[in-house]
């Protein structure tokens, strides 16, 4: 066994990290969430520019073919940084829809645009009824001709106002009257019959509502050449989850990082604070936190590089990782006292990324539920 | 043991549900329910006026300073039902910690000067103590009072003192002696916030209400001003600070049955996980109602709930946390929305008391210095 990065990994890991405290420092950050808009078109180029945006892409469509555990490292620097979402809606879940349900020809369409840093994607899932079930999806796609028109409300799509095209998840009409499944598109955001309403969320991440009224979509866009199970398509999502749980990791360790620095400096009845029991197990449960988050996930993206099943695995990181991390928040705020809880101060940025991601593509319960059922129960 | 309440004190409570049912008005909700983003707004103003003619705004205090000498079991309803409708902004420092202060420590002319009008919902004090040294360990303070003359001449810097952008006065804890022991030279003062040479500067907190940098430069505040004697301030805030733990729970019952209604609505109700979750919390809940009775019942009964208090302040922000962040989940993606946002289930209250819960937490003594008194004071382990 080896239980740390390889060398390249190590690498990518420490220019990751110099990168975005450089590019995006926590004041731009809290600039961009402020802001309704909230992009940086400076910064997506020159994240594009180091090759980020087709890490995981075959060489053949413009990436260098990286693996989960290449794209692990990245993301937690990102989360690290508490970064913006962006990144992780064109590469993780669009892209990653594409590349594993296109056909040949759609992923030549589509993802060297995605390498290139040219266009920005997303993924429109969650609809009003359907929490995280995709088998409740609603929104229709009737085929008209060489056309498919797609009706419905689809929430929580991330980035929307910024992005070219999302993976938009329909519900099909039945193979050969059977049971429905699922047409997945790849929709122009600027097609017409599509309005977006910006929500308000605790993390200031951009989560839209997306209303489809008869919007035209041409046959050649539905990805892969039939309707698609529910549970493959979960499977596809559960990787996502994963990526996410790298991101908390990385927020997780900042929030220890920043904890245990200020533990040492601040004196209060004239000793550190950390000299204080009380803080040194917050601290240590922070640790134990953390680390059990960082191997159940690396666990599982290991798994995943090598091509070995995970599904439980998977299951079992993003519920324990996003309790986890709402865990390690809560103490960081604690061991912090009044200065974290000001909006100048980081801290806060993360205690409330981590309630939204620990709820983004499915929360603890709904993976626990995963993980019986994988288990045979 | 009886658990009732006496029949003169549900009339009371009758009385006070007929008085709220008719006074409470959807905007007055919407104000307070910013918080100390505005502090008391005109709609509470007017409303604690109302209730300061019935002698309601201060029932325990002695009727001639405008209350209705009540028992702490009516002043306990009276919190319970006001917060239950929401109707009550989370600190009255003059009704719930100066005026009871005042009422041990006051010279005469103090208690003639601002009680009645504390009663009478005329005026609201701030909370002057803690300073960026000073936080847990509040006998540290540095703000320096000078006597001079008649006057204290105040200098230094105060931080999160919420109150002082609308409050008329501050409740202010000063060193008046550097050459002692840190607890024994320090004094209680009333300050005028309109005596030049304070500045307020606001800090935005992350659940949206404000508290601030207070800045004291060449302040003078009158001798008169001070609390008991010089230099025993420290012992006056340790009382005034028993005061301020004992919260009402009105309002948190109130967004835990709202939140049983929307569980019941969206059909979560026949979920095994949801019920086992929601039954818990509501046991929860009554516990914390009967560490909250204790508590009123100790000090009607003339004991000092030293220890008793800090677990009702412990119990009751850990509550908090762990209702809205079980509630959250149980919400799924929609527990992530804020207040004005399309979908918001509950209009936001509890994603907002998520964020609410991590400062409660913290402000009015953190839960470690909670856990150390009730150990050390509580079960007298060794310090
Ligand atoms: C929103 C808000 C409003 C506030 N309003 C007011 C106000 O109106 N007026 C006012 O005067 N103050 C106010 N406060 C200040 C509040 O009382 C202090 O923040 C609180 O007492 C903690 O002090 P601190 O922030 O300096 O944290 P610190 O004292 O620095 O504590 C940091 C951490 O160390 C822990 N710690 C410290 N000492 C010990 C110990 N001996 N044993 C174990 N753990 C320890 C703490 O529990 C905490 O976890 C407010 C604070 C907030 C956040």
């Amino acid at each position: 066994m080896e239980l740390s990065l390889n060398e390249e990994q190590e690498i990518m890991k420490r220019n990751a990290q110099n990168f975005l405290k450089k590019e995006c420092p926590t004041s731009l950050v809290r600039e961009l969430a402020e802001d309704d808009e909230g992009f940086s078109p400076d910064l997506w180029r020159k994240m594009a520019d180091l090759g980020w945006m087709g890490l995981i892409l075959p060489f053949d469509y413009g990436g260098s073919e990286g693996d989960f555990l290449h794209l692990a490292v990245l993301l937690e620097e990102m989360g690290r940084a508490c970064a913006p979402s962006w990144y992780f809606s064109t590469v993780v879940l669009g892209a990653q829809i594409i590349l594993e349900i296109g056909t040949e020809e759609q992923k030549n369409r589509l993802l060297p645009p995605i390498a290139s840093g040219e266009s920005i994607g997303t993924l429109a899932l969650l609809e009003p009824q359907s929490k995280y079930n995709l088998a409740k999806t609603d929104t229709a796609s009737n085929k008209n001709g060489d056309d498919f028109f797609i009706d419905g409300v689809k929430l929580f799509v991330p980035d929307v106002h910024i992005a070219d095209w999302m993976v938009c998840v329909t519900r099909g009409q039945g193979k050969n009257g059977g049971d429905p499944g699922l047409n997945l598109f790849f929709v122009e955001t600027k097609s017409p019959g599509i309005s977006t309403t910006l929500l308000k969320t605790i993390s200031d991440d951009k989560l839209f509502e997306v209303k489809l009224d008869e919007v035209k979509v041409p046959a050649e866009n539905r990805l892969g050449n039939e309707e698609q199970e529910a549970a493959q398509v979960q499977k596809i999502l559960q990787r996502a989850a994963l990526a996410k749980c790298a991101e908390m990791v990385g927020g997780a360790q900042m929030v220890l990082d920043m904890s245990v620095d200020y533990a040492k400096q601040r004196v209060q009845f004239k000793r550190p604070i950390g000299s204080f029991q009380a803080i040194q197990h917050h601290c240590a449960n922070m640790l134990i936190d953390l680390d059990c988050s960082r191997y159940i996930t690396y666990y599982a993206a290991w798994l995943l590089s090598e091509g070995i099943p995970c599904e439980k695995e998977m299951a079992m990181a993003k519920a324990f990782t996003s309790e986890a991390y709402i865990d390690v928040a809560r103490l960081g705020q604690q061991v912090h006292g009044g200065t974290g809880l000001m909006e100048e101060h980081d801290m806060q940025m993360y205690f409330r990324n981590a309630k939204a991601s620990a709820l983004a593509l499915g929360n603890a319960t709904f993976q626990r539920e995963i993980v019986a059922r994988e288990m045979g129960l | 043991m009886d658990f009732r309440f006496s029949p003169e004190e549900e009339k009371f409570r009758e009385e006070i549900r007929d008085f709220l049912d008719t006074s409470v008005t959807d905007e007055l909700v919407e104000e307070v329910e910013r918080g100390t983003e505005i502090g008391i707004g005109p709609q509470t103003w007017e409303l604690m006026q109302r209730m300061g003619e019935r002698g309601w705004l201060a029932p325990a205090f002695p009727k001639e300073y405008g209350g209705l000498g009540a028992t702490r079991w009516q002043q306990f309803l009276l919190s319970d039902e006001m917060t239950y409708r929401r109707a009550y902004p989370l600190h009255l420092c003059g009704v719930g910690i100066v005026g009871p202060t005042l009422l041990q420590y006051g010279t005469d002319e103090q208690k003639q000067e601002y009680l009645t009008r504390i009663a009478r919902g005329e005026i609201e004090f701030a909370l002057g103590y803690t300073e960026p040294e000073a936080g847990s360990d509040l006998a540290n303070l540095q703000v320096r009072a000078e006597r001079k003359g008649d006057f204290y001449i105040i200098n230094g810097q105060k931080v999160f003192n919420t109150g002082c952008h609308f409050s008329q006065y501050v409740w202010l804890a000063a060193r008046t002696d550097p050459n002692v022991s840190k607890h024994k030279g320090i004094s209680l003062m009333i300050a005028d916030m309109k005596t030049p040479g304070i500045t307020v500067r606001p800090l935005w907190v992350m659940d949206n209400d404000r508290t601030n940098e207070v800045f004291y430069d060449d302040v003078k505040v009158p001798v008169k001003n001070l609390i008991g004697e010089e230099n025993r301030g420290f012992y006056y805030i340790l009382t005034a600070l028993a005061h301020e733990r004992s919260f009402p729970t009105g309002d948190l019952r109130r967004t835990f049955e709202e939140f049983v209604e929307y569980v019941k609505e969206e059909g979560l109700g026949d979920d095994p996980l949801v019920r086992q979750s929601v039954a818990q919390l509501a046991t929860e809940l009554q516990a914390l109602q009967l560490l909250a009775y204790r508590v009123t019942w100790l000090v009607e009964n003339h004991t000092s709930p030293n220890w008793e208090a800090p677990m009702v302040k412990v119990y009751l922000t850990e509550f908090m946390w762990r209702f809205s962040n079980a509630a959250t989940e149980i919400m799924g993606p929609y527990g992530q929305l804020r207040k004005g946002s399309k979908w918001v289930p509950l209009v936001g209250r509890i994603e907002r008391l998520y964020r609410h819960a991590a400062r409660r937490n913290i402000s009015a003594g953190s839960s470690e210095i909670q856990r150390n008194t009730i150990a050390t004071v509580g079960l007298k382990l060794p310090r």
